[in-house]
């Protein structure tokens, strides 16, 4: 009896063991840039140009009706930081805050369904809602806080890029357009001639929280008046 | 900004329930082996004690997965946690061990009780005999796997909330750590006041062998909240203000240092101290030092859910 409890523990360790291993390597593997297989030619991301913004929210209107959101949640939110400066010269500053379609998107891996996903041909982090069961994980897990749950058709929900609205008809995303001053651009980051990856290589950008090793894919051109912020 | 209310709140105290009864449940479970294999042997189905855990272990999880499914925005959508899989998720591997868990569970309470069912049985259905003579043999096996999906499940309550990496009091490596122990140290009190309340004699050997053991449990839990919010408020920016904030006078605060360290540490390791030089243990002593650690691992999870989500990266 006693060899045999001992043999039997042995074994569950030796299991236990390979399979926490198997696991982590996989978990490597997952998230390396040495994915056997071939990748995409598309990878869609979006520059916002702060400098550029004048904070009218028509990009947050319009996504409220092509995407059909209903008052209380929102898809994109421009926030905004100021004033900067003595009247009459006053500044505000304007960010946009929406989901960034992480590279190692945090929603898309504590999804306990595969209800969160990256989609393979666009790069774009979405979401399955007829998988999504409402537990909330990925809202917790994204460190941006994009994430909601959508009153009517309660599951989650983001920023698609307008996947299943505008891209679909091959238009660009809304908000994209219906800015009046093009601080939004929206492209294809693996075209080197497309308007992204130029406005890209010509402005200095930034992305928020890249400490925590998400990859966001929402650029950031920063403004360069008003005050310099510790 | 109020205590249960504020922005980028998420997981609501259904959560926290949630994550207290399972880690309840496995303590009870870890406790009623050790008793049984270094204390009762043959002995432990007649034990209040034992009887205790064998109550407390599945009525737990049970509530505490009830409370997870309502706690969804599509309950009725439950199933498919259970057909779909993502193995970098660590809810649903947690499920997967939940499920594992309750099935050997269940194994492992028919093989304490084969016996006292057997007879109960009588003639009656030679099958459910025959099954139950069957598990009696694996039981050595079905008690090492029980007691590591019980570590498992103990240690899961931690890294459900230790994987969400924008919360830097959350994202911690000594939480899940924290919660297991906690989760054994609650489990050992259910069991003990169940027991007491199952007429269980306050001074028998099963008391003195989990308060043996509940000491030193509690010396652990203290180092590591020590060490949690020592190293939060070293690694400095958004880490010292999470803890600062949590550690602070408002109401979480009170929470942590009354309810927390001062009626779930410091009074039951006073108690049980005392009660190991002082000759005998009476029923008083027993349940009221077990409810005071019950609450305070209650409160624990809470406040560490709560102040957990106030401060984002
Ligand atoms: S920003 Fe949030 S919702 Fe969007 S991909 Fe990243 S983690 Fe997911
Ligand atoms: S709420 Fe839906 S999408 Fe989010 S983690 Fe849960 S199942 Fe996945
Ligand atoms: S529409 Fe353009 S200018 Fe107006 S808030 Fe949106 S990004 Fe800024």
């Amino acid at each position: 009896m006693q060899v045999s409890k001992r043999q039997f523990l042995k074994g569950v360790g030796a299991l236990l063991t390979g399979v926490s291993v198997y696991g982590a390597t996989r978990t490597l593997q997952a998230d390396s840039l040495l994915q056997p297989e071939p990748e995409s030619e598309t990878k869609y991301a979006m520059v916002h140009d702060e400098n550029a913004c004048i904070g009218c929210n028509a990009c947050v209107q319009a996504c409220r009706e092509v995407n059909h959101i209903p008052e209380g949640v929102t898809r994109v939110k421009i926030e905004r930081k100021g004033p900067f400066g003595e009247y009459p010269n006053q500044s505000y500053r304007f960010s946009r805050v929406s989901c960034q379609h992480c590279e190692a998107a945090p929603c898309v891996r504590v999804c306990p369904t595969g209800a969160a996903y990256i989609d393979k041909e666009t790069g774009i982090v979405a979401v399955n809602s007829d998988r999504c069961v409402g537990c909330q994980y990925c809202i917790a897990a994204c460190p941006y806080q994009v994430r909601y749950i959508h009153p009517e058709t309660r599951t989650a929900d983001k920023c698609d890029f307008c996947q299943k609205s505008r891209l679909a008809q091959g238009l660009l995303p809304t908000c994209v357009e219906a800015c009046p001053t093009k601080a939004l651009t929206f492209g294809n980051l693996k075209d080197p001639e497309s308007d992204l990856v130029k406005l890209l290589k010509a402005k200095p950008s930034y992305r928020a929280k890249v400490d925590l090793g998400t990859r966001p894919k929402l650029f950031h051109i920063q403004t360069i008046d008003g005050e310099i912020m510790l | 900004m109020s205590a249960f209310h504020f922005e980028g709140l998420v997981w609501h105290w259904p959560i926290a329930i949630y994550l207290f009864l399972a880690g309840l449940s496995a303590g009870a479970v870890f406790f009623a082996i050790m008793l049984k294999h270094f204390k009762l042997y043959h002995e432990a189905w007649h034990s209040p004690f034992v009887q205790a855990a064998a109550i407390i272990a599945p009525v737990a999880v049970f509530g505490g997965l009830g409370i997870l499914v309502f706690d969804l925005t599509r309950p009725l959508d439950f199933w498919k946690i259970l057909v779909f899989y993502n193995t970098t998720s660590v809810m649903s591997m947690g499920v997967l061990v939940l499920m594992a868990y309750q099935v050997v569970l269940f194994a492992w309470i028919a093989c304490i009780f084969q016996r006292r069912i057997s007879q109960l049985l009588g003639k009656r259905l030679p099958i459910v005999q025959r099954l139950l003579n069957w598990l009696v043999l694996q039981e050595a096996a079905i008690t090492g796997i029980l007691v590591i999906l019980a570590i498992s499940l103990g240690a899961y309550t931690g890294f459900l909330l230790s994987a969400l990496i924008g919360f830097p009091l959350l994202n911690n490596p000594v939480l899940p750590l924290l919660f297991l122990i906690s989760g054994l140290s609650s489990g050992a009190a259910a069991t003990l006041l169940g027991g007491v309340l199952l007429r269980g004699n306050p001074n028998g050997v099963e008391v003195r062998f989990i308060h043996g053991i509940e000491i030193p449990l509690i010396l652990v839990e203290i180092g590591l909240l020590f060490t949690f919010f020592v190293g939060l408020i070293l690694s400095g920016g958004q880490s010292q203000v999470a803890a600062l904030n949590a550690l602070g006078f408002g109401f979480w605060g009170w929470i942590f240092w009354a309810g927390v360290v001062g009626m779930g540490l410091t009074l039951p390791l006073a108690f049980n101290l005392w009660m190991k030089v002082s000759a005998d243990r009476k029923f008083a002593y027993v349940a009221v030092t077990a409810s005071f650690s019950l609450l305070g691992v209650f409160l624990l999870r809470n406040f560490i859910l709560y102040t957990g989500q106030m401060t984002g990266t």
